[in-house]
């Protein structure tokens, strides 16, 4: 792989251990994936927040890194935490768990990331821009940047992200370069439109297709849609780009004709639906995968305005972001009448198995991911019908 | 004997190989305070980590960090292909890694040198012995192969190629000539085909062996004590006979394109 000059340097060490060990794995990870060099990123997003999901071993090399000096130098924001900082009771976290949790969000402060603890920064604090070149880990998230902005990543792991992010360089490779965001298939989509039918959507093309670089036609997905829907690509398959026609910024770049067409309909979004659906009842209805947004706050409230939460049995979480709960403050009191607006976490990084064994979402992600992360029994749902079983 | 792979966490040290077959997940694979395989096969704590790749979820970088506090990492890993959870584990970890060797020469208990800068592993306990294999190629286009006895250490009972070890101050050729000429009283002067060296790993030898291809006539050898048997084959044949030895048929075609 071809370094400057100063990249050289601080693999050699003149600018210290910590940027010398960030150096070495971006250098080591551009290796095993072909590239050429070095490319400059305008931000970084980093995953391996939750203590559940790093444990002991990565609590310690967080106070390693800290330790040693690092610091980002580009702006960078983390992924949920196990746990909602100020009201972790409530969601019936021990506190040991607690205090180790609140260590690692202070840890990844000192090294100056911005602990707003969001898997939604692109609504909020990170924003990137069309053809930015960006170290995103987190794959719903990186997956939106990629395809409904237009900003380049790789789907980047926790510390691979954090060592561009102290660099401020990627290794230039994969979806960084022009002729690896070509799409590969073409899908036809026949879907009713609602943000729940595009997260089905999702989860289908993630299941048919595994990884690759999908060609939407037929549909037309506002932000709240294809936030669920990156997400449901990246959980149940690998896809961390996709491009849909009259709508992503690059569609109109691309000729599809000659690539494989694939038709996903009713039928397909019924399969879908059937292998997320694994339990008969729920003891929690967790919303917010990825975390709600600020429409997605004001149509929740306005649904349950004046109604009445008549089964206490079922625990229900919202979870957000802790900016888009400062803003929404009137929404906010609707809904802490039927659960509490959680922040900085979610159902999905919390060690909620402790608690609860069967789960409601609406979010396909979440159906992926609550019986292998948190051992639970699934009913996936939109948020309509999975409040019956409550009001 | 030194293996040229490649670079990917730097640091050189000697250790003694522990070898798991196929892929492995450090995130349910591996007792982090122990070192120990939690599917059993033993302790990989200062051991030099020999498997084909990495696979699971990419918390296996921080349970590879995880060992290191423990003082429980392995000395040294080895991969046939690197992936992002144990590179990036083993750079966090400064565990001296290489990958791009064909791991099928290490066997475990093997002492190995590790040199993650140079992305070379050095086996110290075995000899290598220069080998000649030659394809007999007559004008029906078929390849003579020759049956081993029953008796022999190396692939006994099993088809081979015309082979034998090179003596010292032998050229690789002359070997070859010379040992077609003892185990089949066929004469044959220039090589038609050659490929580099390709190696074979049969306890503590490394087998170093050459092959060479030679158009011949069509005729019959005359076998010495050497061989029971002999063959014409095809080359696409070659594959399905499961008595010949590893590799012939990938040799022989590839010698054949060189034609």
């Amino acid at each position: 792989m071809y370094l400057t000059r100063d990249e050289e340097d601080i693999l050699a060490g003149e600018e210290g251990e910590s940027c010398q060990k960030a150096m070495e794995l971006v250098v080591a990870l551009g290796k095993i994936y072909g590239a050429e060099d070095l490319i400059g990123i305008t931000s970084a997003h980093l995953s391996g927040a939750s203590y559940k999901t790093i444990g002991d071993g990565g609590l310690k090399y967080l106070e390693d890194m800290v330790k040693g000096g690092a610091a980002v130098s580009v702006p960078s924001t983390l992924n949920p935490v196990g746990m909602d900082r100020g009201r972790w009771k409530e969601m019936h976290i021990p506190s040991a768990f607690a205090e180790k949790q609140l260590k690692i969000i202070e840890l990844y402060k000192k090294m100056g990331v911005a602990a707003t603890c969001s898997c939604t920064p692109y609504l909020d604090d990170n924003v990137p821009s069309l053809g930015d070149h960006v170290a995103w880990a987190e794959s719903s998230a990186l997956s939106f940047v990629n395809s409904y902005i237009g900003a380049r990543t790789n789907r980047e792991g926790g510390p691979g992200a954090l060592a561009a992010a102290i660099i401020g360089k990627t290794a230039n490779y994969g979806l960084h370069l022009d002729h690896n965001r070509i799409p590969t298939v073409v899908i036809d989509a026949d879907i009713d439109g609602s943000v729940f039918s595009y997260s089905m959507l999702g989860q289908a093309v993630g299941t048919a297709i595994g990884s690759g670089i999908p060609y939407f036609r037929g549909i037309s997905p506002a932000v709240d849609d294809a936030k669920t829907m990156s997400a449901a690509m990246a959980a149940s398959g690998s896809v961390a780009l996709y491009h849909v026609e009259g709508v992503t910024p690059e569609a109109g770049n691309f000729d599809i004709s000659g690539l494989e067409r694939i038709s996903i309909g009713k039928k397909e979004l019924r399969d879908a639906y059937d292998k997320l659906n694994t339990a008969e009842d729920v003891q929690l209805i967790a919303l917010g995968c990825p975390h709600l947004s600020r429409k997605e706050m004001k149509d929740i409230a306005a649904f349950l305005k004046g109604k009445k939460k008549k089964n206490k049995n079922v625990e229900i979480w919202f979870c957000t972001s802790s900016k888009i709960r400062e803003e929404c403050a009137e929404e906010v009191r609707i809904m802490e009448e039927f659960g509490p607006v959680l922040a900085d976490t979610c159902m999905v990084v919390a060690p909620i198995e402790g608690t609860f064994q069967r789960t409601g979402t609406n979010s396909a992600k979440a159906g992926n991911y609550l019986p292998t992360l948190c051992s639970q029994k699934v009913i996936c749902r939109d948020i309509s019908k999975l409040m019956d079983v409550v009001l | 004997m030194i293996l040229q792979g490649r670079a990917i966490s730097s640091g050189k040290v000697e250790g003694c190989v522990l070898k798991l077959n196929g892929t492995f997940s450090f995130l349910g694979g591996v007792n982090a305070s122990t070192g120990d395989l939690n599917a059993g096969g033993g302790n990989i704590a200062g051991k030099v980590f020999v498997f084909h790749s990495g696979k699971g979820s990419t918390v296996g970088s921080f349970v590879m960090y995880d060992l290191m506090v423990h003082g429980k990492s392995p000395a040294a890993v080895i991969n046939s292909s690197a992936e992002t959870i144990v590179t990036t584990g083993a750079v966090i970890s400064s565990i001296p890694m290489v990958d791009n060797v064909d791991i099928d020469l290490l066997l475990d208990g093997d002492d190995v040198i590790v040199d993650g800068d140079s992305g070379t592993v050095e086996i110290r306990n075995v000899k290598i012995i220069k080998v000649v294999s030659s394809a007999l190629l007559n004008k029906s286009g078929k390849v003579l192969m020759l049956k081993r006895p029953d008796t022999v250490k190396s692939f006994p009972g099993r088809k081979s190629l015309v082979a034998g070890k090179v003596e010292s101050n032998e050229s690789l050729e002359s070997a070859a000539s010379r040992e077609i000429m003892e185990e089949t009283q066929i004469r044959v002067s220039k090589p038609d085909a050659c490929l580099p060296p390709i190696y074979v790993r049969e306890m503590d030898v490394i087998w170093e062996v050459y092959p060479f291809l030679f158009k011949v006539e069509d005729q019959d050898p005359v076998l010495n004590k050497e061989n029971t048997g002999y063959e014409w084959i095809k080359p696409d044949e070659i594959k399905k006979d499961q008595s010949i030895v590893p590799q012939t048929s990938d040799v022989v075609n590839k010698m054949m394109k060189h034609l």
